[in-house]
């Protein structure tokens, strides 16, 4: 049994987390949070020279054809510096679909550009007043021939060219503010299907949003808006995937945002003073601290669990799949709770500001916590998976 | 989590869980399965037929019985075991006193005692606790006075577990009121039928008795029966104590009596369908199934550490205490609350009178089980201690 990272995981993880160290710290995160466009595209070329866009990226489209692990690795170091970037919507969310989905043509067009990092991609799926569910947009899919005289964009359709537009409209679409390409699901004859739509396409429009975290969704309507097909395997097992994947990565990213923040609390409770003594040595609060290591710890393993579970290749891993994921979630969710919350508690007033860096944590957890499902509903759904458990009792079998 | 296994783990599991199941027998195991309470001669078995097939002390020095096991194999020994609802071997011989005398005893000693230790026949009783030295156990008062070649030993010890049995009792002494309390303590084994041992019940709230005060009046001890140095005991306790703290956690107990607790849900009839389906009760029960996870997984993890080549004690060890304990202690309630009514009544048989309806399954060890599990936060250093040890030796407070 080996659990531990190898050489070049940890390479990768330490030669990041010295690049974030030292060009991604607060100041530098401040000021790219309060610019107009909220990420920085100087920041986002450097992740794209580091390699890290195209991780997980077959190398025939510009990758660098590693696995999931690798990208967890990223993910971790980029929840200690709160990256603001939107590595996830683009190269987890966006990429994996399309590598997933789309056909040589549509790789060969797409991916080379998001390794380089010129391109962004965004995961629309989520829809007004349906919360997590993914299952039934009602956002509409149309196929129409050109022979048959319909619209299409113009320039791409030529005789018995079928053109496909989208109708609908998307919500909490995280990067979508950003956006050159949006991988969306829609309803086409009963059946779920996922398109790419050009972000500058005739028909799209957006209204950008920013997440408590500060980082970048939006809204994103599609009026008859032309699309591509994403049709090279099931759209459903298609989106169960990639979100199973972008659960573990963010799983990642809040041990790392839980590790930074559990480590700035220790340091708070030993340096600050009252009635004459660190705070620190109050009992009181070293349970709690103590407490909330033992949540880190749950957290560390369920991520880890999350991440085996995505890049399992054992036959019949597929079922266990989400379900893992989905056990990993509810206690990675329970986990951010508790150390955001408690780590505000324990900084007092100053966990209030937005001039301490504990609150930004915080805030990210509240998100993550929050993003692609949340607890009490994963709870539900693991128990009519028939949780993790095999019931048996001797005396009843 | 077979898949994390290499294949030379997996065999040796496989072996491990056949084993348990042929060698075992049957009626042994449906007890420890349904929570039935174990008599000493059932206890001697197990362990005999264990130590005949070199499972009983897997963990001690070859020459003395041991396996050259790794970490891994070690924890798929004790893993298996609880799966298969084997009875342990006595810990107060297996974890505790053997691997003292054998670290530090004497030749003599040695030979005295590990054979018969390991094989159950001398059953071992812990004489640590007093009355007034609880989780601050250095502060015991209990002396024993040097006069020649003899100790007499005055004093009382407490929470003697399954005292009633016992042939020999290891204990911490005071030899040395004159030091630092942790300095002039020695570690002293002492004859139980020695003149002057007296063993008094102690009636728990779970209706049993389980625990015992032990008094010693002017009984004397030859020196020879000290383990190791005079005024060494302390250094040999805290080695005995961190043994006990690894396998605490008691997962694979934990897992069979979830799976229990399913189980009988599933055949218990609410107003809304079965108890499985009550929405609060699946939710409770499927978040200690993720909890319970998250504690194997941190289990794993450090295993994986120690397989990697660490050898001192990981104070993450600590976590698995505080959690594993707890997590005990749920599920012992979501035993009580399976049966209703019928779990409020302490009854010794299932079966009432001719014409009376069996009470449900797990009526008669789920009410008994709660409140006898309380313990487990208590004992091996309470969960306040626990809380400690993480504080300090992983936060730094």
């Amino acid at each position: 049994m080996d659990l531990e990272l190898s050489d070049i995981q940890q390479e990768l993880g330490s030669s990041l987390a010295k690049y974030l160290r030292s060009e991604y710290d607060q100041s530098v995160r401040e000021a790219i949070l309060g610019s107009e466009e909220g990420i920085s595209r100087e920041q986002w070329k450097s992740f794209a020279e580091m390699g890290l866009l195209g991780l997980a990226v077959p190398e025939s489209y510009g990758g660098a054809g590693m696995t999931f692990a690798e990208v967890a690795v990223v993910m971790e170091a980029f929840g200690r510096a709160l990256v603001l970037e939107p590595y996830l919507a683009t190269a987890v969310l966006g990429a994996n679909a399309v590598v997933a989905a789309g056909t040589e043509e549509q790789k060969q067009a797409i991916l080379p550009g998001v390794c380089e990092g010129s391109v962004f991609l965004a995961f629309a799926g989520y829809e007004a007043g349906q919360r997590y569910s993914l299952d039934s947009p009602a956002t509409t899919a149309t196929t129409a021939t050109a022979s048959q005289g319909l619209a299409t964009d113009g320039t791409t359709a030529s005789a018995g060219d079928a053109s496909v537009t989208l109708h609908g409209e998307k919500c909490s679409v995280l990067g979508g503010d950003v956006a050159d390409q949006f991988i969306v699901t829609a309803v086409e004859d009963g059946e779920l299907g996922l398109f790419l739509v050009d972000a500058s396409a005739r028909g799209v429009s957006r209204i950008a949003h920013r997440q408590a975290d500060g980082l970048g969704t939006a809204s994103v309507l599609f009026e008859d808006a032309p699309a591509q097909r994403l049709d090279s395997a099931p759209a459903a097992e298609v989106v169960a995937e990639v979100l199973d994947t972008a659960n573990a990565a963010i799983m990642a990213e809040a041990v790392g945002a839980m590790e930074t923040s559990l480590k700035m609390t220790a340091d708070y409770l030993r340096t600050r003073e009252q009635f004459g003594a660190p705070i620190g040595t109050n009992q009181a609060l070293q349970h709690r601290a103590a407490d909330m290591y033992a949540s880190l710890e749950d957290a560390r393993s369920m991520a880890l669990f999350a991440r085996l579970a995505v890049t399992a290749e054992s036959e019949g891993a597929e079922k266990d799949r989400h379900r893992d994921v989905v056990a990993a979630k509810i206690v990675v969710d329970g986990t951010a709770r508790h150390i955001s919350q408690e780590s505000i508690q324990m900084h007092g007033g100053i966990g209030m500001t937005m001039e301490y860096p504990i609150g930004h944590y915080a805030k990210r957890l509240t998100v993550i916590s929050r993003t692609f499902d949340d607890a009490d509903s994963l709870t539900a759904e693991l128990a009519q998976l028939g949780g993790l458990i095999e019931p048996h009792a001797a005396d009843l079998n | 989590m077979d898949t994390l296994l290499s294949a030379q783990e997996r065999d040796f599991a496989r072996q491990m869980r056949q084993f348990y199941r042929t060698e075992i027998p049957e009626s042994l195991r449906f007890k420890v399965a349904t929570g039935q309470e174990l008599s000493k001669d059932d206890m001697v078995t197990s362990q005999r037929i264990l130590n005949r097939h070199g499972c009983a002390v897997p963990h001690w020095p070859e020459e003395w019985g041991g396996q050259d096991w790794t970490a891994v194999q070690r924890h798929i020994w004790l893993e298996e075991m609880q799966l298969a609802c084997v009875p342990q071997p006595l810990p107060f011989n297996t974890s505790m006193v053997g691997p003292v005398i054998a670290a530090f005893g004497s030749q003599s000693l040695k030979e005295r005692f590990l054979p018969d230790t390991a094989n159950l026949d001398i059953w071992w009783s812990q004489g640590f606790s007093e009355p007034n030295a609880g989780s601050d156990l250095a502060s015991l008062k209990t002396s024993a006075v040097r006069d020649g070649e003899t100790y007499i030993v005055n004093g009382q010890k407490t929470w003697t577990t399954l005292g009633q049995y016992g042939d020999w009792i290891f204990t911490l002494v005071r030899t040395d009121p004159s030091v630092k309390k942790q300095a002039g303590i020695s570690f002293l084994l002492i004859d139980m039928k020695s003149s002057g041992v007296t063993v008094r019940p102690i009636q728990l709230i779970d209706g049993g008795h389980e625990v015992n005060e032990v008094f010693f009046d002017n009984v004397v001890v030859p020196v020879g029966n000290r383990v190791g140095e005079e005024n060494k005991g302390w250094t040999y306790a805290k080695f005995l104590l961190g043994n006990e703290r690894t396998g605490i956690a008691r997962i694979g107990m934990s897992k069979v009596n979830l799976a229990r607790a399913k189980a009988y849900a599933a055949v218990t009839k609410t107003a809304r369908g079965t108890l499985l389906d009550d929405p609060l009760f699946s939710a409770r029960l499927t978040k200690l199934e993720a909890e319970l996870t998250a504690l194997e997984m941190t289990q794993l993890r450090i295993l994986s550490t120690q397989a990697a080549g660490a050898d001192a004690p990981d104070p993450r060890s600590s976590v698995l205490k505080l959690k594993g304990s707890q997590l005990q202690e749920d599920i012992s309630e979501l035993l009580v609350d399976v049966l209703g009514p019928q779990g409020l009544d302490f009854v010794a048989d299932r079966v009432q009178a001719e014409g009376f309806s069996d009470l449900p399954l797990g009526a008669v060890d789920a009410l008994p089980a709660y409140f006898n599990t309380r313990k487990v936060t208590i004992y091996g250093g309470s969960s306040e201690v626990q809380r400690g040890i993480i504080s300090k030796a992983l936060l730094g407070l």
